[in-house]
């Protein structure tokens, strides 16, 4: 595709086209107008002469002077374009002149009325001759039109030597509205370019002088510049001021992240501290324990017989009671600072087999009861193995505990999905619990039955929760008091 | 309208059959060319209202001496007229009744008496035609000439039509040879 023709070459050949147009109408016009006046006034000569000599010949006609007639006809023959003239009587010619090497003119011989005749080149005058209302016969004049021709060439070559300067001129006048148009319109177009190209939007298109509707586009132009500064303005501004406030956030957002990181760190501290606190009071425990446990055995063998009387035997029997419980708790907290402990190692665990295990051993150690025990083949996890061990010790070790009045008493282990995530479960159709307190259960020394009704530390869902918490699982429980209980874990990392 | 060409008819064929007869002048009879001559020289030339306001007076053509035409000269101007007059042919048997016509044809024949009849009409308006040889330069007004190869032509003494007070029209002056004074040498152009 050609480009586009600029504004002012457009207009420059509108003008053109327009003042073209109109000078070659008006000089076509005025060649039509000047012909028909140069026709009719050669016309109008040569009926004036044909109107003479038909009076002056009527004598030579009338009587019979041929002779006379041709010396009337001949004095035609000054005029340089007379081709022939004549007169013809009754349809027959009576006189003739010619010009030499032109033949006679012998068509429309019957005519006896006024009248003229153009044909080609040539113009040919009728008149009647008549004397006192006598017909005669008629006179005819045949002249050549090239002295017209010429005349008419003439003529187009004055209006062409006229008209084309007037072309000119005309042009040359039309370029001055034109520029008033054009000018305003390419500075509008360059202007445009440069802010499009340079992003310099505080340019402004000069006012000029020219037409309303060019006016109004360069005020229209130079505000919609004008709004267009003001947005950019403002989105700088916005901009400038995110960025800001994103390097606020940031800065923030870093210091509290530090902070959380020191608290961290001096919340880890303070966890160690602890343990190994709790540790060594656990172990430290013990040994006073030993003693009191020892020495009141020692009193129920040796001073039995006598020295103590029953009610002594019986407080003292307490006393061993208490001393075994506070041993049973000591130990327990030894084996959850030891769950926290220990460093965690991942293998693949045949979760089936530790299950089957542990339940085997429950049975061992309970054999009076009757459980059904039901365990889903196939399991597999990546975990600790003596954790995961641990795990299920208690929970298979609550099941078996919590079902304990029932005689259609039904554990369960298998395997489930829990936000797209695998998860194990274990099941029973024990005692369960109020699911209001739900929360509680996985705290350390948390109980929801009376020790009375089943015998625990309280220790063993708080190690199972810190366990699964350090595989960076999660668990969780749901039950209904009188029918069961179930709980979820995951074990975090791949399966 | 229509009447008029009616009326345009018999003029046209009647004029129209002198012409063709006269255009074959070679076999046309001569004192038939004449005799049309003659008629067709009332309409180029002017005569004064008649003395007495007698309109209504034919135009009477007149032949002095021994009549050349015959029924012919009548048989021209039948039906015709001269400035509204009525044309009527007469042949004289006197010379003095020459002055009652508006024409008179002077009959070679009378050759020996022109110097008589010219005195007579001197100052009249009767316009003389002859065609006797040098009538024109005899003191005639239109003198008749025919010419080698059979052609009429004519002689007019312009002072003796400009004496009698008659008109002759410039068209008709033109075509014929002027003689200005009556001259020796006769000939023709």
């Amino acid at each position: 595709m050609s480009p586009s023709p600029s504004i002012g070459r457009s207009l420059g050949w509108l003008s053109i086209f327009s003042s073209g147009t109109a000078l070659l109408a008006a000089s076509l016009a005025l060649l039509f107008f000047q012909l028909q006046e140069v026709k009719s006034s050669l016309l109008l000569r040569l009926e004036t002469v044909a109107d003479l000599i038909a009076f002056n010949i009527a004598p030579a006609v009338d009587f019979n002077d041929v002779e006379a007639a041709k010396v009337m006809l001949g004095s035609l023959q000054t005029r340089p374009a007379l081709l022939s003239a004549g007169v013809v009587v009754n349809g027959r010619i009576f006189a003739v002149y010619s010009r030499k090497g032109v033949a006679p003119e012998g068509g429309d011989l019957r005519r006896v009325s006024a009248g003229h005749r153009f044909d080609d080149h040539e113009l040919t005058v009728y008149r009647p001759i008549s004397s006192q209302g006598r017909p005669l016969g008629t006179l005819f004049i045949h002249i050549d039109l090239h002295e017209y021709d010429q005349t008419w060439r003439r003529f187009a070559f004055i209006t062409g030597l006229v008209a084309i300067p007037a072309l000119l001129i005309a042009i040359l006048i039309a370029q001055l509205p034109q520029r008033a148009i054009s000018r305003p319109i390419l500075n509008l177009a360059s202007l445009a370019a440069a802010v499009s190209d340079r992003k310099d939007y505080s340019v402004r298109a000069p006012a000029m002088k020219s037409a309303a509707e060019i006016e109004r586009l360069v005020g229209t132009f130079n505000q919609m510049l004008t709004e267009i500064q003001g947005q950019h303005a403002e989105i700088e501004n916005a901009r400038a001021t995110l960025e800001q406030r994103v390097a606020d956030r940031t800065r923030e957002l870093e210091s509290r992240t530090e902070q959380l990181e020191t608290q961290g760190r001096e919340l880890a501290a303070a966890n160690r501290e602890l343990e190994s606190f709790s540790y060594s009071v656990s172990h430290d425990l013990r040994a006073p324990l030993r003693a009191i446990d020892g020495f009141s055995k020692a009193l129920l063998s040796d001073y039995r017989a006598g020295a103590l009387d029953q009610r002594g035997v019986h407080f003292l029997e307490r006393v061993r009671a208490g001393t075994q419980r506070m041993s049973q708790l000591i130990d327990d907290m030894l084996h959850l600072s030891k769950v926290t402990r220990r460093p965690l190692e991942r293998v693949v665990v045949d979760v089936t087999a530790v299950a089957q295990e542990v339940a085997t051993e429950l049975a061992r150690r309970d054999p009076d009861r009757f459980v059904h025990c039901v365990i889903e083949p196939n399991l597999r996890a990546s975990a600790d193995s003596h954790l995961l061990t641990i795990v299920f010790e208690n929970l298979l070790g609550n099941a078996w505990k919590f079902t304990g009045s029932r005689e259609d008493a039904r554990v369960e282990v298998g395997q489930t999905s829990i936000g797209g995530e695998a998860a194990f479960f274990v099941r029973d159709n024990g005692a369960g619990f109020n699911a209001a307190y739900a929360g509680k259960l996985f705290g350390a020394f948390q109980r929801l039955h009376h020790e009375s009704e089943f015998e625990g530390t309280g220790i063993g869902l708080a190690t199972v929760k810190r366990i699964i918490t350090r595989h960076g699982g999660l668990v969780s429980a749901e039950g209904v008091e009188g029918v069961g209980a179930t709980f979820y874990f995951t074990l975090g990392g791949k399966p | 309208m229509t009447r008029r060409i009616f009326w345009q008819w018999p003029l046209l064929l009647t004029t129209g059959l002198g012409i063709a007869q006269a255009g074959a002048a070679a076999t046309a009879p001569e004192y038939q060319v004449k005799a049309a001559f003659i008629y067709k020289f009332t309409t180029y030339i002017r005569w004064p209202a008649p003395v007495g306001g007698n309109a209504a007076r034919p135009f009477v053509i007149g032949v002095i001496g021994k009549d050349p035409f015959g029924p012919l000269l009548a048989a021209v101007v039948r039906e015709q007229s001269v400035q509204g007059r009525a044309i009527r042919v007469k042949t004289l048997s006197r010379i003095e009744e020459a002055l009652e016509c508006d024409l008179v044809f002077v009959s070679s024949s009378e050759r020996g008496n022109l110097g008589q009849i010219f005195s007579l009409l001197h100052g009249a308006s009767v316009l003389t035609v002859g065609d006797m040889d040098q009538f024109a330069e005899q003191g005639g007004m239109i003198g008749l000439v025919t010419t080698e190869d059979n052609h009429v032509r004519f002689d007019i003494n312009r002072a003796a039509i400009e004496r009698s007070g008659l008109r002759a029209s410039s068209q008709l002056l033109h075509l014929a040879r002027i003689i200005d004074e009556p001259r020796e040498d006769g000939g023709h152009r």
